[in-house]
């Protein structure tokens, strides 16, 4: 069947060489595969965090840990992720606006585009650095609430009152799940918040290029939107991130 | 969003070879119209249509996770998170990064290997919870047969 279109068509073989059988450019079809890696890699951080949770008997309640905002005291489960993952979204659809204007050749809507991104992209971190701190001041950060000797009280605070009572709570299993719990917690997000980092920067530089009419002169704008499909995928990564450490 | 215009690629072979992005993403993708017809404009209210459903199915997820968490049972509460989050996933990948106006070849090469994750959640899981019944019957067992002696 193939052959025979094949052979009938006028036009050069698909496969045959000296054409992209999917009509995109090589260098747009490698970020595709690095982004499949990038998945895996991400897959196997929130995968080993989900087996390690199945292991436990108790695990820390999301709307115990994440439950503060800046400069308001008191009990807000939820609401400060609520609005990073707003400002990732937000940042994601400025993106994708900075695409379109590329693919009509549009610099000064691919300019305005990209800095409403590269600010989304810096708000995102500076929430991130917030929420460390905070969970910082409450003694957690990698490789916390290793020490067995550690008082059950000062890991209450991260449980429901069902996980509290639980019979294997006290004898070791509420530390060593708070244990597990922020060394997945900090090297999950740790790990995003460098790809966001990384973002920003081929941001920036994409933006010097735009305004140096670089792409303008090339008569395409392909980079932004590389970089593009690099953004959304972290934006992509979030909507995991989210769901597995405040949702579940 | 099909921009299948009718170029004769055979004129430019010598792109392919020297500068593929400018044949793809240049002369092939090169649109009529400016920023402001009516074409653009549509694929522009595609754009927001979809922040409007992502930003939904956010605020849908925190007030089912603030308010109904112990109210509704954990397993039917997981399985409407994973479904939200994969709607949400599906709409960033075929709008935003322009996968589903892909070559329906390009598509698949894509999504393809990530078929893969399925086996991989399911294996360890379903290790992590075997783990946590053995564990936890061992423990007894052993626990019974030290007060029976």
């Amino acid at each position: 069947m193939t052959q025979a279109s094949a052979t009938t068509a006028p036009e050069p073989k698909v496969w045959g060489g000296g054409r992209s059988p999917f009509k995109v450019s090589y260098g747009k079809i490698m970020m595709w595969f690095f982004l499949v890696s990038d998945a895996f890699t991400f897959g196997a951080f929130l995968i080993s965090y989900g087996t390690k949770r199945f292991f436990s008997h108790v695990w820390p309640d999301p709307n115990e840990v994440f439950h503060s905002f800046p400069f308001l005291n008191g009990h807000y489960p939820l609401l400060f992720v609520s609005l990073m993952t707003f400002i990732l979204i937000m940042s994601s659809v400025t993106m994708v606006l900075a695409v379109h204007a590329g693919h009509y050749n549009d610099r000064q809507g691919v300019i305005k585009w990209l800095l409403w991104t590269i600010i989304g992209g810096i708000c995102f971190l500076s929430c991130q650095a917030w929420e460390w701190t905070h969970l910082h001041h409450q003694n957690a950060w990698f490789g916390s609430f290793n020490d067995p000797n550690t008082p059950i009280e000062s890991i209450k605070q991260f449980f429901g009152p069902k996980a509290i009572e639980h019979a294997a709570f006290a004898g070791g299993a509420g530390l060593e799940a708070t244990n597990n719990f922020f060394n997945f917690f900090f090297t999950i997000t740790g790990f995003h918040g460098f790809h966001v980092t990384i973002g920003v920067i081929l941001l920036i530089i994409a933006l010097i290029n735009t305004i140096n009419g670089t792409y303008q002169r090339r008569g395409h704008y392909e980079m932004i939107e590389k970089i593009g499909l690099y953004w959304h995928f972290v934006d992509l990564v979030w909507v995991f991130v989210f769901t597995c450490f405040y949702l579940l | 969003m099909a921009h299948e215009h009718h170029y004769d690629e055979t004129k430019y072979t010598h792109l392919y070879e020297g500068d593929q992005s400018k044949l793809y993403s240049g002369i092939m993708l090169e649109h009529h119209t400016d920023v402001a017809s009516p074409e653009s404009k549509t694929q522009v209210k595609r754009i927001w249509k979809v922040f409007w459903i992502l930003l939904v199915v956010t605020v849908v997820e925190v007030i089912l996770g603030m308010y109904f968490h112990h109210i509704i049972p954990k397993p039917i509460l997981a399985t409407a998170f994973l479904l939200m989050t994969v709607a949400k996933a599906a709409y960033i990948v075929s709008v935003f990064m322009h996968l589903g106006d892909e070559k329906k070849t390009f598509f698949w090469s894509v999504l393809m290997p990530l078929i893969l994750f399925i086996w991989f959640i399911l294996a360890f899981l379903a290790d992590g919870s075997f783990w946590l019944h053995m564990n936890t019957n061992e423990r007894a067992g052993v626990q019974t047969e030290v007060t029976t002696k």
